[in-house]
């Protein structure tokens, strides 16, 4: 008998949603046949079976829409000879990963499916209901990883030291905090014993500057909570500095205009697509802007590893397709390629995978007039470059002289921790250099 | 006795016997669902007593009542179809055997209860001494029931003020099982009227004849202002005590047996057919009429529908009268005088005295004294002894004559002084007067005005400062009102004297001398309508009488220190406005309920509960009751200053609320 679990599908991802089965209960299952539909990180995924047998789906298992643990059981690959029954796969299920249904804990059907939300093993805690009944605090205690011996209920002094978060609230704060969108159990009662009241929650708010009244509220979307963590971890784990320059842009332009009238068939590369080519040939003088921060290294990419990502903007928000081997396509393949992602970004229908392994990202502002900006890396990424508009004017070249020339701002946002300043600039100023002097024989 | 009455009496007779087997036979059928006491044996004297009867004299009746109905003109149908709880029952299914109402024909009902009878013909009596109508009031009864208080009371008021009223004691020798031999000291009833000052007769029950020509002499006392008399009927049951129940054990198949051969309706059949030769043909041309009209009643019964569920509700009160203004309340108009509690509803009593020639008052001392407290002053000089009737103190008795007084037309007041009273008469209250509407299916009002003072204060110690408001909300049928002001009292007193519905006005003793403005203009105030006594935005504060102005006197030196109380005054407690309270708490999100009484099932864990019903998401901290102690009330100051909240206590309650 082999257990299907949450897979991870990419590096941060901790829950996922389960869509559905792909398979009924009983059915058999080859292995590589696509047995159930996940979301994670960004996308909707396919998971395939990686055994083989008769689909076992236990009667605690997941519900479609529900989010789960990584690495939780969902169900069973079970042999034609090995026996299942549904109730005992669901003891299993409940023994490896919440043991909630040990009938000796004494725990109401709430408390017991709080504990199943939270993922807390009722067997670890310590009931201090009646007869050691399992109470609801005991449970919320626990999934702080506190006991109720310590309990800010019972010795508000405690409370005062530490910024443990409320147990209790009104109903009046509960009903306030579900209309205005606040998670009262993040906030610091002001009653008795910490109980949070309808003034906290009224402070709370006035604090997010969300006024009670009249404002509209649209509800955060999974995709959108998931892009906010990704920003948040790279505030977090990065040191960006942005680096800004000004380079010419009039060979990339007149370039552009000449592969017009000389191809017509297949799709005319974009000024991002041109430049996603300079900065693979770039990359690999400057490597360290493509690398990675481990534990104790830093992983650098092989030449055939310049995979680069570009920032699309979609009605569900930011997605980074990753175009693979840059170094080793031409401006055109990158064209189809980079054209291909991005009505697949657009429609919905990326992967995860396509979205996993880039070591540098392109992010592009200048259709909407933008000249400098500072992009967040793409955590675990190391730096990212922003593109400004392209724009004619007046600058002064030989003998000074005023030209009219095509100017761009190029943003570039590195991890300090990674490289320092200076090595970070010599890319800029190499990639600027690149771009002024594009010729496309310099390209191989 | 001409024929015709001698075959009407002998026809009542045989609707009884054959209407009460055709009951037994259904009751094994298992057609009724309740109880059924028949009256077989004891035909002749509801037939002999009815027969003297015009249809609206009132009569007043037992647990064992199905022969004075149909004696009284009932027919057979809805009889039965009352048992077999049918809509087209005397009831329309709301009473059964022991609750049969046809006011229309002067059947007042039956009860489940002994005694009670007695006291409402007391106050049908009453009704037709003060309305002048010239009807007499008829009390069924059983030997049960003269061994009880309300006999002694009711016959000692028919006395005393001559009331139109036949006490008709059916001695059929069990009081349920026990035997009369047993209960009573001397083994007849009739002589015991000379105890009372009223003539009183032993006649044999059995003896349709007898009974009548008795009745006949008694009624013609009672209309001519002789006042009443007491008949004793003595007879026998030959049926067990309730259908399906043993009979055995108390008495033997002979005794049973001996008595049968004493059949009313067998003597007077052999009498009228040996004594007025009235042809054997006649007569049992009349038993088949009776027979088949009985067999069509209870298939009559049979095919009647059962009362609709949803009306279940209906009649437990009068109907809203429309002419009160939404609010309740008449806009307070100037020039407005400052007049006490007390002043304010003896005008609204004085005013509606004037208007309505109905109302009387009864109490101890309300009379020349003018009441104990000043309720009455002046009014005896103005409408009379009749009208302002002081009372022995007789308290089930005078309750129980109120509410047979209601039944009949009139409206009484009944002024107990004390509150403390109102217990020795609450029987009275609970299980008649406040079900009486309901029982009758709307067709008896009940309008009966209970007042009396309550509140702890002055030593006046344990019997003189009950408040028991919250045991009276309690009872469906009943509406308590607590004013806490003059102004309220007299509009609440005026709705009081108004409605149709029997009110509880209970009134605080150590607020009877605090002064408002209260208009000179007429004025109404409904009932349910709480006053919001001061706005506020902090906390709710919900108290009655006293409480609101212990309240109120804390409030400014809250706000001082930044907290708005926000003081509702219910007004009535039943019925409560629940609207202005939940409204209230929704605003303030804290609730505290003040309340002088201890907190057991009372009226702040009422309130208590409906916030916590129906106002839980608006709370924003736990409903905290402030309460008095759970003891009776004690004499010494020290002792009875800490039983009731104070004004200190309510002022750190409200302090501690806002904290929670």
């Amino acid at each position: 008998m082999q257990e299907i679990v949450i897979p991870r599908l990419g590096w941060s991802m901790e829950v996922g949603t389960f869509v559905g089965w792909l398979k009924k209960d009983g059915d058999f299952v080859k292995r590589g046949e696509a047995l159930f539909e996940l979301e994670g990180e960004k996308a909707t995924q396919e998971i395939e079976a990686v055994d083989e047998g008769i689909l076992r789906i236990p009667v605690t298992g997941p519900k479609q829409g529900t989010v789960h643990k990584v690495g939780t059981i969902i169900g069973f690959l079970v042999g034609p000879n090995e026996s299942f029954d549904q109730l005992s796969g669901s003891h299993l299920h409940s023994a490896k990963l919440e043991s909630n249904f040990s009938d000796s804990l004494l725990a109401s059907p709430s408390v017991r499916r709080l504990a199943r939300k939270f993922g807390v093993q009722l067997s670890q805690i310590k009931g201090t209901g009646p007869r050691g009944r399992i109470l609801h605090e005991d449970v919320e205690l626990s999934k702080q990883g506190l006991s109720s011996s310590d309990s800010t209920l019972d010795s508000p002094s405690v409370g005062e030291s530490t910024k443990k978060r409320s147990l209790v609230s009104t109903p009046r704060a509960r009903r306030l905090a579900a209309e205005l969108g606040i998670d009262w159990r993040q906030l610091r009662g002001s009653g008795f014993a910490g109980r949070v009241r309808e003034c906290d929650i009224r402070a709370a708010s006035a604090q997010f500057n969300q006024p009670a009244s009249d404002s509209k509220k649209i509800l955060i979307s999974r995709k959108r909570r998931l892009i906010a963590q990704r920003l948040m971890e790279s505030q977090k784990q990065t040191v960006p500095v942005t680096l800004t320059a000004r380079v010419d842009a009039t060979n990339l332009v007149n370039f552009r205009e000449r592969f017009k009238i000389i191809n017509q068939i297949s799709p005319i590369p974009s000024y991002q697509d041109i430049i996603t080519k300079i900065v693979s040939e770039v990359l690999k003088s400057n490597i360290l802007l493509a690398g990675r921060w481990q534990e104790d290294h830093i992983n650098l990419p092989s030449h055939d590893e310049l995979h680069i990502g570009i920032a699309v903007d979609t009605e569900d928000g930011l997605l980074v397709p990753v175009i693979r081997d840059v170094a080793g396509l031409t401006i055109e393949r990158i064209a189809v390629r980079s054209n291909e992602l991005v009505k697949q970004a657009r429609s919905g229908k990326i992967t995860a995978a396509q979205m996993q392994g880039g070591v540098f990202t392109i992010t592009n502002l200048g259709a909407l007039g933008i000249d400098f900006f500072t992009p967040v890396i793409n955590y675990p990424e190391t730096s990212i470059l922003g593109l400004g508009a392209i724009r004619k004017e007046v600058v002064v070249i030989e003998d000074d002289r005023f030209a009219a020339r095509f100017q761009m701002s190029l943003s570039l946002t590195f991890d300090h921790r990674v490289l320092d300043g200076a090595p970070a600039a010599r890319f800029l100023k190499d990639l600027v250099s690149a771009i002024a002097g594009f010729n496309l024989s310099d390209l191989k | 006795m001409v024929h015709k009455e001698l075959l009407s009496l002998y026809r009542t007779m045989l609707v009884i016997r054959y209407t009460e087997e055709e009951l037994a036979r259904c009751h094994q059928k298992g057609l009724i669902f309740g109880a059924c006491h028949t009256y077989v044996g004891q035909e002749a004297i509801s037939s002999g007593v009815c027969a003297n009867l015009n249809r609206e004299d009132p009569i007043f009746s037992t647990h064992r009542g199905h022969g004075h109905a149909l004696a009284k003109g009932m027919h057979p149908r809805e009889l039965i179809a009352e048992l077999f709880g049918r809509s087209t029952g005397c009831s329309r299914g709301r009473g059964g055997s022991m609750h049969l109402f046809s006011p229309e024909i002067g059947m007042m009902g039956t009860s489940g209860i002994v005694g009670p009878c007695i006291l409402q013909a007391c106050g049908g009596g009453y009704s037709s001494k003060l309305m002048n109508s010239g009807c007499v009031s008829v009390a069924f009864f059983g030997d049960g029931a003269v061994n009880n208080g309300a006999f002694h009371e009711g016959l000692n008021m028919a006395s005393i003020w001559k009331l139109p009223v036949l006490f008709i004691c059916e001695n059929n020798q069990f009081a349920t099982e026990v035997p009369f031999s047993y209960s009573s000291g001397i083994p007849d009833i009739g002589r015991r009227a000379v105890n009372y000052g009223i003539p009183g007769f032993e006649v044999d029950g059995n003896d349709v004849l007898a009974v009548y020509q008795t009745a006949r002499e008694a009624v013609a006392l009672a209309r001519s202002g002789g006042g009443p008399t007491l008949i004793e009927c003595k007879t026998y049951r030959t049926r067990a005590h309730a259908e399906g129940m043993g009979d055995f054990t108390y008495r033997t198949r002979e005794q049973v047996e001996e008595w049968k051969r004493k059949c009313p309706i067998a003597l007077f059949r052999d009498k009228l057919s040996k004594e007025y030769g009235i042809h054997e043909q006649i007569l049992s041309g009349l038993e088949s009429e009776v027979l088949s009209m009985v067999t069509e009643s209870r298939s009559f019964a049979e095919n009647s529908p059962m009362p609709e569920a949803a009306t279940a509700a209906l009649h437990v009160y009068s109907p809203r009268k429309q002419n009160i203004s939404e609010e309740g309340l008449i806009e307070r108009k100037e020039p407005s005088r400052l007049i006490t509690f007390t002043q304010s509803t003896h005008e609204a009593l004085s005013e509606e005295m004037a208007v309505n020639p109905g109302i009387f008052v009864l109490g101890e001392g309300i009379g020349v004294r003018g009441g104990n407290f000043k309720t009455t002053t002046g009014l005896y000089e103005i409408y009379g002894p009749v009208r302002l009737c002081d009372t022995p103190i007789s308290e089930r008795g005078f309750v129980g004559l109120a509410g047979g007084a209601a039944m009949t037309g009139t409206r009484p007041v009944v002024d107990f002084m004390f509150a403390d009273f109102i217990l020795d008469s609450v029987g009275e209250i609970i299980n008649q007067i406040a079900k009486m509407q309901y029982m009758s299916s709307g067709r008896l009002k009940m309008p009966v005005l209970l007042r009396g003072c309550i509140g702890i204060g002055h030593s006046a110690a344990t019997h003189h400062s009950g408040s028991y408001y919250g045991m009276y909300a309690q009872v469906p049928g009943l509406k308590v009102v607590v004013p806490s002001n003059a102004f309220d009292a007299k509009g609440l007193m005026k709705h009081a004297l108004r409605c149709d519905d029997p009110v509880m006005f209970l009134e605080h003793r150590e607020i009877l001398t605090h002064k408002c403005h209260v208009p000179q203009e007429d004025y109404e105030i409904e009932f349910g309508h709480a006053a919001i006594v001061r706005s506020g935005s902090d906390v709710t504060v919900v108290a009655l009488a006293r409480m609101v102005h212990l309240t109120q006197s804390v409030c400014d030196q809250l706000e001082k220190e930044g907290v708005s109380v926000e003081l509702i005054d219910p007004r009535t407690v039943s019925p409560l406005d629940t609207k202005t309270i939940l409204g209230s708490v929704s605003k303030t999100g804290r609730l505290l309920i003040v309340d002088e009484p201890p907190a057991a099932c009372g009226f702040a864990s009422e309130i208590a509960a409906l916030v916590a019903d129906s106002g839980f998401d608006d709370l924003d901290a736990p409903i905290r009751r402030l309460t008095g102690a759970f003891t009776p009330t004690p004499y010494s100051p020290s002792l009875e200053a800490v039983v009731i909240p104070t004004s200190a206590e309510i002022a750190n309650a409200i302090r501690a609320l806002v904290k929670e």
